[in-house]
């Protein structure tokens, strides 16, 4: 794997965003980190592209948000999961998985 | 459960907007200050940590905005921070946003109302079911002209035509009616059975005509309007004790219409027609005619239809002559109602659209203004993360205000005015009933609001925008470069305004020239001080019912010489200028002894040339030409010596004499005209009077025949009184004596003058209107040339100052603004000619006497223009003039 950062696919950035949360609440911040964390440093998020996603989400209803403490005993703002979000996982989730598996198939073939 | 969640974001999105907003701002900061955080604890120094943190952010601002762009109600919410934006920047500048609505309002609302004449009188469909399957059938004369039908060709169309599913004959007529309860002069329409089901008209009361009813010797039949049953009838429910008199027979009313149906126009009592009291003759053209397309036929199948019976009757008919049809047509009924009024209606409708073109102008241009001053600012909004599509569309946002204020306020205007409109409008203009401001006009005013903002909206926006924002910082709002494209596209603004005034302003000196025009014509006859009295006898064919009427009427007139103040008292059949006109026909010279003994023996005389004229046939007394004045040119008008025993005498027109009598002398010859008025006896011309311009000044004057009114006596009359008394007390005086001489008769009464000024109905109302838009046009240009002239005076202050400090003086610099400003109006003048030249063609129809290319009004035109501008222009140069070099070199 390349320690290259990566420009993210369409779609995928959501997915990325509800499976960094299924871990629990988190801030902004410590999202952006996360992903950077489970995806091996492929991804980083800047703020331009996650406020909006994680805005739009919550207007979807996939999260929610309330203000929490950080660390560092700063206030800053946290996001979780909702049951819809789980759901949207789940069938983001599965959409990946077909889509990685009909990719794979057609660089295999001849 | 989503669509809830979903409807929740976007309430809280949209209504808890200020609180959204502060909870974003905080998320950030708090987001930027740990990013700082996280790179002091990986071990840099602060300042570097917060430089790190803003560069990995990417701008708050920015980030906000794409926050912002993501949300549920988005749009709605920038639509709404646009006007409040755009309201703000509008009430900035009020003055020139109320002359922007203003301009716009008067535009838009001159626009509109008169769209709504054009689509109440020419688009709105007919108020009938299916109305644009019912056609109107004409016959084609041998000189190419439609004309009503003769019985003969009407029964042959409606029995060998397959293109109808109903066809019907029709003709309206004025009759004294009485046995309501009151006695009324009313206009009734004689219909064959169908023309209910031309119209797909059922009566809501009673029944509708059956063929029976128009069989000789059934008893006679009425169908009545809803107005004349409340009123007349009071709307009893029970008609079988509801009887009219009409022309002495009692008719029984049969039927009441649903309200709104007056077919033709005001009538309202339909007659079954008697189908076998027809008159034989194919060229005596009496009745309109109007059927309703069977399923599945097309206007033109109807028409090849007709057509080819028409050439058939034309092929074999037996009278054959000018007056025999030569071929047939159809066209819809909606077509043939507003067939005269559409090309002027059209023409105003273009003359409001370049009103339009000139207003958008003026305030494109002071829009413009605006927007350049606003360099800055935009300069700023886009630094501060605004996108260009962002940046315009606050400028559609802005121009989309205007315009749909400017809009609103143009129809409420519109709709306060259209009263007036109507009011102004000539009587000649059909359907002024159905004019109002009805859904399809506001449509038609949006849609025309919405255009005018979209291209103002795009034109500002793509001059605000296309230039590159750091300049407006850089430049620091000194707005020197940059200025001049604006200003050339100022200018070429303005010059388009100068044009389009230029034709509208020549369209609209045309038509008054040539209203002046008419009004210099001569009519031929006295306009001033006749009172006119229209009395409709019972209609009468025996020659002795018909003598008895001859003295009624001569009883009439004797009695009102003798009111006080009346001169003169005489009767016409149909007076002049009256719509309709006189009927014409054709008379043959023929001695006594030439006379044939039988109907037949006419035929084959009609066929030579020599001795055929034709002319228009009135009925007069002597005293008609007295009180019109029409002058006597040589031999006598009628006098006692003409008896109803005596032998029948005629007085011929001028215009008649020259062309039917060229170098010889046209009394004492004998002319046989019996096939107006049925009275076979020949006529001796006694004398040669004036010509009248009978059909209003703007048409030649027309060969007539006039036949004594004691000796060939009719029903139907119009009495004219000259009199020195005021014209209420003639008229009631007048109705008196009548009612004493038969109560069931009433009359109508008018004077001549209304009659004149009637016939010029029409011209008074396109010059009004036209003449309102090209003045009105006229101020805009010229307070657009002003406005691009001062704007670029006061960018110029430093130049000029310039200039003066290096010895320009006072006439140099008057000089140079007013070349400037004058180049430009000149290129527009230029233009307009150019353009009034091919435009002007489109109202040769509406001209008299001046050509569409009248040199006068042209110059004229281009004078007035001129001058205008000119003054626009020179108050901004001699402000320039007053330039001190110190102050504006300082001033920046």
């Amino acid at each position: 794997m390349s320690s290259e950062p990566t420009t993210l696919l369409q779609g995928t950035l959501d997915l990325l965003i509800l499976k960094s949360l299924v871990a629990g609440e988190m801030h902004g911040l410590g999202i952006s980190r996360r992903i950077q964390q489970i995806t091996g440093g492929t991804f980083v998020v800047k703020p331009g592209s996650l406020f909006p996603a994680l805005h739009r989400m919550e207007d979807e209803g996939w999260i929610s948000s309330f203000w929490g403490d950080s660390e560092n005993n700063r206030r800053a703002k946290y996001y979780r999961l909702t049951k819809p979000g789980r759901k949207q996982l789940e069938a983001e989730t599965k959409r990946w998985g077909r889509i990685s598996w009909a990719i794979a198939q057609a660089l295999e073939a001849t | 459960m989503p669509l809830f969640v979903k409807a929740r974001s976007f309430l809280r999105n949209v209504f808890l907007f200020r609180r959204v907003e502060v909870d974003l701002d905080q998320e950030v900061y708090s987001h930027l200050e740990m990013l700082v955080e996280e790179n002091i604890r990986a071990g840099m120094s602060p300042k570097e940590a917060q430089r790190a943190a803003r560069i990995e952010l990417g701008g708050i601002q920015q980030v906000k905005e794409q926050v912002r762009e993501e949300r549920l109600g988005s749009w709605l919410q920038s639509v709404i921070s646009d006007c409040r934006y755009g309201i703000r920047q509008l009430r900035k500048n009020a003055g020139a946003t109320a002359i922007m609505v203003f301009t716009l309002a008067l535009a838009i609302g001159a626009a509109t109302a008169i769209f709504s004449v054009v689509y109440g009188v020419l688009l709105r469909p007919l108020p009938y079911r299916d109305s644009n399957r019912i056609m109107a059938v004409f016959e084609i004369t041998s000189k190419g002209r439609p004309s009503r039908l003769a019985d003969p060709n009407f029964d042959d169309f409606r029995d060998q035509s397959r293109s109808f599913q109903a066809i019907a004959k029709y003709d309206s007529f004025v009759v004294s009616v009485s046995g309501a309860s009151q006695p009324t002069r009313t206009l009734v329409a004689s219909v064959t059975p169908d023309f209910l089901k031309v119209f797909g008209i059922q009566p809501i009361l009673g029944r509708d005509f059956s063929s029976s009813d128009a069989k000789k010797g059934a008893a006679p039949t009425v169908i009545v309007s809803d107005g004349y049953w409340r009123q007349y009838l009071g709307s009893s429910r029970d008609l079988s004790q509801s009887h009219l008199k009409i022309d002495n027979a009692v008719f029984s009313v049969i039927g009441v219409l649903p309200a709104g149906f007056r077919y033709p126009a005001d009538v309202d009592l339909w007659l079954a027609a008697d189908l076998e009291g027809e008159n034989p003759s194919r060229t005596s053209h009496n009745y309109s005619a109007a059927g309703r397309l069977r399923d599945g036929v097309t206007v033109e199948q109807a028409n090849q239809d007709i057509s080819a019976i028409a050439r058939r009757i034309h092929d074999t008919s037996s009278e054959q002559g000018d007056y025999l049809l030569k071929d047939g047509m159809v066209v819809p009924l909606q077509d043939s109602i507003t067939g005269k009024a559409r090309s002027p209606l059209l023409v105003l409708l273009g003359a409001v659209g370049f009103l339009l073109l000139v207003a958008c102008a003026n305030v494109a241009n002071l829009l413009l203004a605006q927007a350049s001053v606003r360099g800055r600012e935009l300069a700023i909004r886009s630094a501060l993360g605004a996108a260009r599509p962002r940046l315009i569309r606050q400028f559609l946002t802005e121009a989309f205000l205007l315009s749909l204020i400017g809009g609103g306020l143009g129809v409420l205007g519109a709709s306060w005015g259209l009263t007036g409109l109507v009011a102004l409008a000539p009587e000649s203009l059909p359907r002024l009933d159905s004019v109002s401001i009805n859904i399809p006009v506001l449509v038609f005013a949006f849609l025309v609001s919405t255009a005018v903002a979209a291209s103002l909206g795009a034109f500002t926006a793509a001059r605000a925008t296309s230039s590159d924002p750091r300049k407006g910082l850089v430049e620091g709002g000194r707005g020197q470069a940059g200025s001049q494209g604006g200003q050339r596209v100022g200018q070429a603004i303005v010059a388009a305004q100068v044009a389009i005034t230029l034709a509208l302003v020549v369209g609209a000196g045309l038509l008054g020239r040539s209203l002046m025009k008419v009004l210099e014509v001569n009519p031929g006859f006295r306009i001033d001080k006749v009172v006119t009295m229209d009395v409709s006898l019972p209609w009468v064919e025996d020659p002795k019912a018909k003598a008895s009427q001859g003295i009624f009427f001569s009883n009439l007139i004797d009695r009102l010489k003798q009111l006080p103040g009346v001169r003169k008292v005489g009767a016409a059949s149909v007076l002049p200028m009256v719509n309709g006109g006189l009927p014409d026909g054709m008379f043959l010279l023929m001695t006594q002894n030439e006379v044939p003994k039988t109907p037949d023996g006419f035929g084959p005389l009609m066929k030579q040339k020599e001795r055929i004229g034709i002319a228009d046939f009135c009925v007069a007394s002597d005293g008609y030409f007295q009180v019109l004045g029409i002058p006597l040119i040589r031999g006598r008008i009628f006098d006692e010596r003409d008896g109803a025993n005596a032998p029948h005498v005629a007085v011929i027109s001028e215009s008649l004499a020259r062309d039917r009598w060229p170098n010889q002398d046209p009394i004492g010859h004998t002319i046989e005209f019996g096939n107006m008025d049925g009275d076979l006896r020949l006529l001796t011309i006694v004398g040669i009077v004036g010509d009248i311009h009978e059909y209003g000044l703007d048409a030649p004057a027309r060969p007539t025949v006039y036949v004594n009114l004691f000796q060939r006596p009719r029903s139907t009359m119009t009495v004219t009184m000259l009199s020195d008394a005021d014209t209420g007390m003639v008229t009631s005086a007048a109705r008196g004596i009548l009612q004493e001489l038969n109560p069931e008769i009433p009359a109508k009464f008018g004077t001549l003058s209304q009659l004149y000024s009637a016939s010029l109905g029409s011209r008074r109302f396109n010059v009004i209107l036209i003449g309102f838009f090209g003045i009105t046009a006229l101020l805009l240009a010229t307070a657009g040339v002003f406005g691009v002239m001062a704007y670029s005076v006061s960018r110029r202050t430093r130049e000029i100052g310039v200039r003066v400090a290096l010895g320009a003086g006072y006439g140099d610099v008057l000089r140079m603004i007013l070349s400037q400003g004058l180049r430009t109006v000149f290129i527009g003048v230029a233009i307009g000619i150019a353009g009034s030249l091919a435009l002007t063609r489109t109202v040769e129809s509406l001209l008299f006497g001046v050509t569409a290319t009248d040199p006068l009004t042209f110059g004229g035109v281009t004078l007035l223009l001129v001058v205008a501008a000119l003054l626009a222009c020179y108050i901004p140069a001699r402000r320039a003039t007053k330039v001190d070099p110190l102050v504006a070199l300082r001033y920046e």
